[in-house]
């Protein structure tokens, strides 16, 4: 077994309802090192051609990397992959679920967790320590997310264990559901509730509590230590704690450079920042990470979970909601639903300039004229369609980012896409690092480069793409850190640290 | 009197803090071996880290059979002499925050040891909530932070 992996792959079986588990190869572990990889190179395997999402064989892989689950920072993500019922015709789709999720898989026993076929009842998974049981979900069917959660975790009468759960909207089997967890964190853009209400699943429960075993504690101790320290003093860091979450969006949503507020260019957009914000409060964060990019929200004396303020852009000025509270109401709602907010957006967006343009017709459009709020407006136009269980719709997925290596890189070592590509907080020669201390594999920039460009053509080859691949590639330019030299600091401040680490 | 103070307001519930002591104390990652525990409310968005106060009185030492649980002389933190310990669990149900914990090897119980004068959680938590106060009024920052909540309701009255 290779240090900072499991080693194991859970096979789950929800026809048969049995679950085992293989051994994954350890020259697969060491050629694609990360979750993406993984589940692309299972796929590829498995799959000739892509079948149907409704169908049993349709796998949802989700799998981390060898940092995952450790104290390395950022490393809470967990990538998902499975064929996608967003599109026509089926597709391979994959995405990045930040949280907590898979850190519990990897501390229950395993690096990949693949669930194939279908429930003939609703079930939920309990996967305690490694050991795997299907346990009866019918009194939770039809319940919220925020319910769901709570019942299963007094159920096994352990708050602290980590549920994944579908809502209303995934059992009617609505494309754009989502899967949710901690209530706050949400593997987007691919259908996953589809996905579960089509395999009667209702929610993943995982009680990890094995140690993760790494090559070299001392040195990734240390390295985390000061890596933790840089995030955390950097610049981006305090501008991001005096402006608020907001300059996390993306690049293309952010209008104005300058001035005091540089993200309210306008009015209405200025209004609806404050009405939101009056009802955050504290922060929530992904698994080791020191960025704590969530906000709880308080709202009509409730609390309810963390809103990432990248949703909140969507569900408000990006589709003219300019209130505050109906940005929250639609983020509830969402929340609640398990509904996919991105999505939602997007297909608000559409439906509601419909309505402004005439285009929609008539059957569809309703009394919906007659608000006057454009928040009021897409709440109850959003109630309609979850109420009436539509399933036709057609969805823009939104532009990918500017540096897609970075990117894939991120999401191969299961690392926060944000930190890694927009805020830049981590260089690639920190996560080579950090591999190396935790695994003892000594890469190189070329051999990321390498990897990437790997995963990227077997990720076209699934989506029956024709892939462009030019070697002009951002990744081998990129990565100059100074880690070693703030190591070398550390260390001469203090040398106490290394002496105590157990060996 | 050297203490951890906790502000579980601006805990996130990010785990660094079981990682780092798990890391520095056993050379793996996980949250069964740290000495320090977050316990969530995801539905309410409470996170809160418990960890050995090392009481004044501890009742720990008190219900302790074979006298493992101590206070070493020059140290304010109550460790556990792991040649005593029999794994009674006594400790565990005698302290007020069920901070002791279970080692999942050995079977001995284990508390918060201060890390010898510089906890790495307290290095690690970038929120705040934890905090290392090495000596003085370890409940100073909570008096402020009330004192300037109070002050902001009052002004906004």
């Amino acid at each position: 077994m290779i240090k900072g992996w499991t080693g194991k792959r859970l096979l789950i079986d929800l026809s048969l309802q049995k679950a085992w588990s293989e051994d994954i190869p350890a020259g697969e572990l060491r050629r694609w090192f990360g979750g993406r990889g993984l589940n692309a190179s299972y796929f590829s395997q498995h799959f000739r051609a892509p079948v149907s999402p409704a169908s049993p064989e349709n796998p949802i892989a989700f799998a981390v990397g060898p940092l995952t689950g450790t104290l390395a920072p950022c490393s809470g993500a967990t990538s998902i992959a499975s064929f996608s019922p967003l599109s026509g015709s089926p597709v391979y789709s994959f995405t990045q679920m930040p949280g907590h999720f898979g850190a519990s898989l990897k501390a229950a026993g395993f690096d990949q967790c693949v669930i194939q076929g279908k429930a003939d009842r609703p079930v939920y998974l309990w996967i305690d320590n490694g050991e795997v049981k299907f346990e009866k979900a019918d009194h939770l069917w039809g319940q919220e997310t925020v319910e769901t959660t709570v019942a299963v975790q007094e159920e096994k009468g352990d708050r602290g264990i980590e549920v994944l759960c579908i809502g209303p909207a995934g059992e009617k089997q609505i494309p754009f559901a989502n899967v949710i967890h901690r209530l706050s964190w949400t593997g987007d853009r691919l259908g996953l509730g589809y996905l579960f209400g089509v395999k009667q699943l209702k929610a993943i429960a995982i009680r990890g509590k094995k140690p993760i075993t790494l090559q070299d504690p001392k040195q990734f101790l240390n390295l985390c230590l000061a890596l933790k320290d840089q995030i955390h003093k950097g610049q981006k860091m305090r501008k991001l704690n005096e402006d608020g979450a907001l300059s996390l969006l993306g690049r293309e949503d952010r209008r104005g450079a300058r001035g005091a507020h540089p993200w309210l260019p306008t009015r209405s957009e200025k209004q609806w920042a404050v009405s939101l914000w009056a009802n955050l409060s504290g922060w929530e964060s992904c698994f080791s990470c020191p960025v704590h990019c969530g906000r709880n929200i308080q709202h009509e004396q409730k609390c309810l979970g963390g809103i990432h303020l990248e949703k909140a852009w969507y569900l408000g000025p990006q589709i003219g909601v300019h209130n505050g509270e109906w940005t929250l109401k639609l983020h509830r709602f969402c929340q609640a639903q398990g509904l996919d907010p991105f999505l939602t957006a997007s297909l608000l967006g559409r439906i509601l300039e419909g309505i402004e343009t005439g285009t929609l017709a008539e059957e569809d459009r309703g009394h919906l004229e007659d608000i006057e709020d454009q928040g009021e407006k897409a709440f109850a136009l959003l109630r309609r369609m979850i109420d009436r269980g539509k399933k036709e719709f057609h969805l823009s997925v939104p532009p990918a980012s500017e540096n897609e290596d970075l990117d894939i890189l991120a999401d191969v070592v299961s690392f926060c896409m944000i930190v890694v590509n927009r805020l830049n907080l981590m260089t690639v020669s920190n996560i080579i690092d950090l591999i190396h201390g935790a695994t003892g594999d000594a890469l190189t920039i070329q051999d990321l480069h390498e990897t990437v460009s790997n995963i990227r053509q077997m990720e076209s080859r699934l989506q029956n793409k024709k892939l462009h691949w030019n070697d002009q590639s951002t990744l081998l330019q990129l990565g100059k850190g100074q880690i070693s030299q703030i190591l070398k600091k550390e260390e001469r401040r203090n040398v106490s640290i290394t002496d105590r680490t157990a060996s | 009197m050297s203490a951890i103070s906790i502000i579980p307001e601006r805990c996130t519930g990010c785990q660094s803090c079981e990682m780092v002591c798990s890391l520095s104390h056993e050379g793996s990652c996980s949250s069964s071996l740290s000495r320090i525990r977050m316990k969530k409310w995801e539905e309410i968005s409470v996170f809160m880290p418990t960890v050995c106060q090392n009481c004044e009185k501890p009742p720990c030492m008190d219900i302790c059979p074979t006298g493992a649980r101590k206070r070493p002389p020059g140290t304010d933190a109550v460790v556990t002499d792991e040649k005593r310990c029999v794994g009674c669990k006594s400790c565990i149900y005698a302290c007020p925050y069920g901070a002791p914990a279970l080692h999942p090897v050995t079977k001995r119980t284990m508390t918060c040891d201060l890390c010898q004068g510089q906890p790495l959680c307290t290095q690690v938590c970038s929120t705040g909530a934890l905090s290392f106060v090495p000596e003085g009024d370890p409940s100073m920052e909570r008096k402020r932070a009330f004192g300037q909540t109070l002050f902001h309701s009052m002004r906004t009255r």
